[in-house]
């Protein structure tokens, strides 16, 4: 993190879809700033908004999800540009060119009637690239992803393992020199050799790429290993952000803390381990106050009727607590005790 | 192996030939009476009505045999083995007993019209039919969506040759915007010119449209497959990645859409033939169903069993084509055949 610049700033972001029962809001008025060439995790349950807030970077939310608020894409030079105002074509060009995004269930990413090098060739045709040179640099990436480019090239999507696949995702997502990479869950399906490799592989392109990473997911243990910093989300918003340092050891808001407590651990007894009791709130329902008051251990009269706004900690790091403070004891961890993280392997 | 693959489907298509030729063989004996004493009732019948006095069984067998391809003297195994040989080597497929003309020259005679109206029928009906889908598809839940639904559900209950028969009512006689039967109008010169060919153009409208119905159906389920294909991955990532939304369209969605429905086209290709039978009938359009059809009303045994040797051949043949390019078209199926 040499530059300590903005690429994307999100402000009031809203996203919601309208139901039967009414409106489902399942991102509620968050704003993040993405520094540049970080690379920042984002984690939190499922349906806690990570996919929707990550989609909404590249104005691709999927129908009939609607958009509201601002997110602003900071360009290394040029104007500011306000990703959701952008007409029809302008967003073409910008996605993918600028902003390229790899997500949950590439193995069925691409097109099961094209060669791997159809995809890279028309991907290059329609941002009117040089397509020579294109292929040539594609060649390249795979080559950089561990792929035998030769073979790759001339297969068909079906000829490919999964761990092939993804990673030969990840070359096309290169293959503009985009500036940002969201991830969206991009090794969910895969196992955890593959996982690993795949995470040692995005430090390497990041690198060499100056990339921006967004990286979504729920398992926190990969994320340590590969983000700068931290954005955790609960029920739709934002509820704490900082350094992974700072989270993993200092982590101030209750449910980050419930968190790290939940996370599996082998080294661990079984009996303290924590699963979060209650349940997560629906999209649908509008929560009083604080949204993870209900299952809170410290939550009071000032959580239910008022909503904590993000408050510094300390530098970086700021928390949706009322009581950040109180946080550490209310909500123990295993390391705490043995003075050793224990999700930091 | 893709030659693997190759030798299959010819290694199939070749042992279909050889089923249908056989079965035409059998069909021939399992006539009434015996494998060919009705045909040599038929021909006493004619021969007496032209007044001829002698009968002779030797002649009346040499009749037979150049009427059926069967000596009906020889051992089954013989008639079988020359019936089977003068179809593959002479391409003989025996004479027509009232039009008294080989089999091959009446066939070939007319496949060209029905191959012409059916093919239009085919192209007009699964053109139609995947742009139908694929807009329904698009639009899907609009008015249109719906309003076509209920349209080509309603078509496809109604058969084809009622449709025919209406065709006929409205627009051939009381609008008399196309003519209600034949090939090409008496009244023009055969040839290379206009009035000739805008004639047969005109003959061919009809048939074509109701046959086409068959086709349409193939609406619905292009429809289905278009929604299945939008709600794919691969169709999120490829608008992520900025591409064009024609090469969206066709690359993506209408490819992946029309790949299904290549299989019912194969299918349908064999239907084209046994529905050419009853349109070609309700529009007197003198094709090789027609033929059939009459060879049927006339008891021509040859011309039936010849017409259904060249029908299952041509059928064969589109089948094995379209199975050869079912590769080029979705590469997995090759690849499939292997793991058999």
């Amino acid at each position: 993190m040499s530059v300590r610049d903005e690429i994307f700033e999100i402000r009031n972001l809203d996203v919601s879809f309208e139901l039967n029962r009414g409106a489902s809001r399942v991102v509620r008025d968050v704003d993040l700033n993405i520094h540049r060439e970080e690379t920042l995790g984002i984690v939190g349950e499922s349906g806690s908004g990570k996919s929707m807030l990550s989609s909404s970077l590249l104005n691709a939310v999927v129908e009939p999800g609607v958009c509201s608020g601002e997110v602003t894409y900071y360009p290394q030079d040029g104007d500011p540009i306000s990703v959701l105002e952008l007409s029809e074509s302008e967003l073409k060009r910008f996605r993918w060119e600028e902003v390229a995004m790899v997500f949950q269930g590439a193995m069925s990413s691409l097109n099961p009637v094209m060669r791997v090098r159809a995809h890279f060739r028309e991907t290059l045709q329609d941002h009117n690239r040089d397509i020579p040179a294109g292929l040539e640099r594609a060649r390249e990436l795979l080559e950089s992803v561990y792929l035998d480019p030769d073979r790759v090239m001339d297969a068909y999507p079906h000829e490919l393992s999964g761990g092939m696949k993804q990673r030969a995702l990840i070359a096309l997502s290169l293959i503009l020199e985009p500036e940002v990479l969201v991830m969206d869950e991009p090794t969910a399906a895969l196992d955890l050799l593959m996982q690993r490799s795949i995470v040692a592989l995005l430090d390497d392109l990041q690198e060499e790429h100056d990339l921006t990473i967004v990286f979504i997911t729920h398992d926190l243990p990969l994320l340590t290993k590969l983000a700068d910093r931290l954005t955790v989300m609960y029920a739709f918003g934002i509820i704490e952000n900082g350094t992974v340092d700072e989270l993993l050891y200092n982590s101030s808001h209750p449910y980050t803390r419930a968190l790290l407590a939940a996370t599996p651990d082998l080294n661990v007894p079984v009996d303290e381990m924590h699963a979060i009791a209650g349940s997560k709130p629906d999209p649908v329902d509008r929560i009083e106050g604080c949204s993870y008051h209900p299952r809170c251990p410290i939550a009071d009269e000032h959580c239910r009727s008022s909503e904590p706004p993000m408050a510094t900690v300390n530098g970086t790091h700021e928390s949706a607590c009322f009581y950040h403070e109180k946080a550490r004891e209310a909500v123990p961890l295993r390391g705490d005790s043995k003075q050793e993280g224990a999700v930091h392997e | 192996m893709a030659t693997n693959y190759l030798a299959k489907r010819f290694g199939q298509a070749i042992l279909t030939l050889v089923a249908t030729i056989a079965l035409s063989f059998v069909l021939y004996h399992a006539m009434p009476g015996s494998p060919t004493e009705s045909l040599k009732n038929v021909i006493l019948s004619q021969q007496a009505a032209a007044g001829g006095s002698t009968v002779n069984i030797e002649r009346l067998n040499r009749l037979v045999a150049l009427y059926t391809n069967v000596q009906p003297d020889q051992p089954l195994y013989v008639q079988f083995y020359q019936y089977f040989s003068s179809i593959i080597l002479e391409q003989d497929l025996g004479t027509s007993i009232y039009e008294n003309k080989p089999v091959t020259t009446l066939i070939f005679e007319r496949i060209p019209w029905s191959m012409f109206i059916s093919v239009y029928a085919m192209v007009v009906g699964y053109s139609l039919s995947v742009l139908i889908g694929a807009v329904m598809a698009f639009k899907e839940k609009s008015r249109f969506d719906s309003v076509s639904s209920v349209v080509l559900i309603g078509l496809n209950s109604v058969p084809y040759y009622i449709v025919g028969i209406l065709l006929i009512y409205f627009f051939a006689i009381q609008m008399s915007w196309f003519p209600y039967g034949g090939r090409v109008s008496s009244s023009v010169t055969a040839g290379f010119n206009v009035p000739f060919m805008r004639s047969i153009v005109m003959h061919a409208v009809l048939p074509i449209f109701s046959m086409s119905m068959l086709g349409l159906g193939g609406a619905l389920t292009m429809r289905g497959n278009s929604v299945r294909v939008l709600g794919e991955d691969y169709l999120r990532v490829a608008k992520l990645r900025g591409l064009r939304g024609s090469r969206i369209a066709t690359q993506y969605v209408g490819r992946n859409a029309i790949l299904p429905m290549y299989t019912q086209f194969m299918i349908g290709i064999a239907g084209v033939f046994s529905s050419a039978v009853i349109v070609e009938q309700i529009f007197s359009y003198p094709g090789v169903g027609l033929l059939m059809y009459n060879a049927i009303q006339t008891q021509d045994y040859p011309l039936l069993m010849g017409s259904l040797i060249i029908f299952t051949t041509v059928t064969v043949v589109a089948i094995f084509i379209a199975d050869l390019t079912y590769g080029f078209i979705d590469p997995r199926i090759s690849a499939g055949a292997d793991n058999e």
